[in-house]
């Protein structure tokens, strides 16, 4: 996924002053203009985080037309709260972890999934014989799964991968420590490999398949 | 392979061993905003911006009307605990060995409710704090 986030973060690490970070970077001019009453310049943040925060959603739900409710939502609450950012961390860091408390409190009202793990579906046997078929609906039923995981080792999940496999950026936008979120996301994948032992299998399968081509190749 | 991929793939090695799980999790699809979404948060956004601010609680006028009735309650409150209660105590419509037992079972009931409510609170409290740390 390519958003702006490390652009933020380096923007926020630099000693630069005020009026030539805000220069810079496009989200701290138009926050400014916000500030001073300009209800247009808050057009600029919408248009560059929509995609993110809609994919984040998206991964809380897996429902499209809910995941752009959400982060509708998200960006009202950045709207009447931008005035609270105290610049402490990144704007995307404050942006996301506005956006996942708005997604977390949604959700406990009306889950996305009411499903136990063990109840969450798998391919039937007879769309294994066409491999790309296979392939989606394996990975259809994965990303699903991570849905029924209980709440603490969802959002684990959920925000490692949108982040980019990046531990550090997730337990910030939970606002936990690393360690315990690491934890966490250990525990959820032991979960999601036992609920679906044949895809490490395949897996293995298809990485000696490759290397034995590459081989005769 | 750039810096970047580099990062990446050793990120992938050294902090979580990559799995089918991971592949699958990690190329997911990305959508694409419908065409009226910026719109529509925007237009919601103008609505909040035009719309007249909260009015505020009238402070100055309630507290005279508050302190009048909060006094009045409190000198009831005294008033039927200095008068009414020993003119009740006094008062018996059962005979003597019927209250003893009334007043027993009473004494018993408040033990209940009294546990009753010490659990509920227990409960309420824990659920919060569970609820606070994620457990839930």
């Amino acid at each position: 996924m390519s958003y702006p986030a490390e652009r933020h973060e380096l923007a926020a690490a630099s000693h630069n002053p005020p009026e030539k970070t805000a220069q810079a970077d496009p989200d701290l001019a138009d926050i400014a203009r916000v500030l001073a009453g300009d209800v247009q310049a808050f057009e600029g943040i919408v248009r560059r985080w929509q995609g993110p925060l809609i994919n984040m959603a998206w991964r809380y739900c897996r429902d499209r037309g809910r995941a752009e409710e959400l982060a509708q939502e998200a960006f009202l609450r950045a709207w009447r709260g931008l005035a609270q950012w105290r610049r402490e961390s990144s704007f995307s860091t404050w942006l996301f972890a506005l956006a996942a408390n708005v997604f977390r409190s949604d959700l406990r009202r009306f889950p996305a999934v009411d499903l136990p793990l063990e109840a969450a579906p798998e391919p039937s046997a007879a769309a294994l014989q066409h491999h790309a078929l296979a392939a989606q609906l394996n990975a259809e039923s994965v990303r699903r799964a991570v849905l029924a995981l209980p709440r603490r080792y969802r959002e684990p999940v959920v925000l490692f991968y949108f982040h980019e496999m990046d531990v550090a950026a997730a337990a910030r936008t939970m606002r936990l420590p690393e360690g315990t979120v690491k934890a966490r996301l250990s525990r959820a994948r032991a979960l999601l490999r036992k609920r679906f032992p044949h895809l490490e299998a395949q897996h293995e399968e298809m990485e000696f398949g490759a290397l034995n081509t590459g081989k005769e190749a | 392979m750039n810096q970047t991929q580099t990062n990446q793939a050793d990120k992938m090695h050294t902090e979580l061993d990559p799995t089918a799980i991971d592949h699958i999790l990690a190329t997911e699809e990305h959508l694409i905003p419908t065409s009226g979404f910026l719109a529509s948060v925007m237009e919601r956004v103008r609505e909040e911006a035009t719309a007249p601010p909260p009015i505020p609680f009238p402070w100055k006028r309630a507290i005279p009307g508050i302190t009048l009735l909060t006094g009045t309650l409190g000198w009831g409150a005294f008033a039927l605990v200095r008068h009414g209660l020993p003119a009740a105590s006094e008062l018996s419509l059962t005979p003597p060995h019927l209250t003893a037992a009334f007043d027993q079972s009473l004494e018993q009931a408040a033990w209940v409710a009294l546990a009753l409510g010490v659990s509920l609170f227990s409960w309420l409290l824990s659920k919060r704090l569970a609820g606070r740390s994620g457990l839930l």
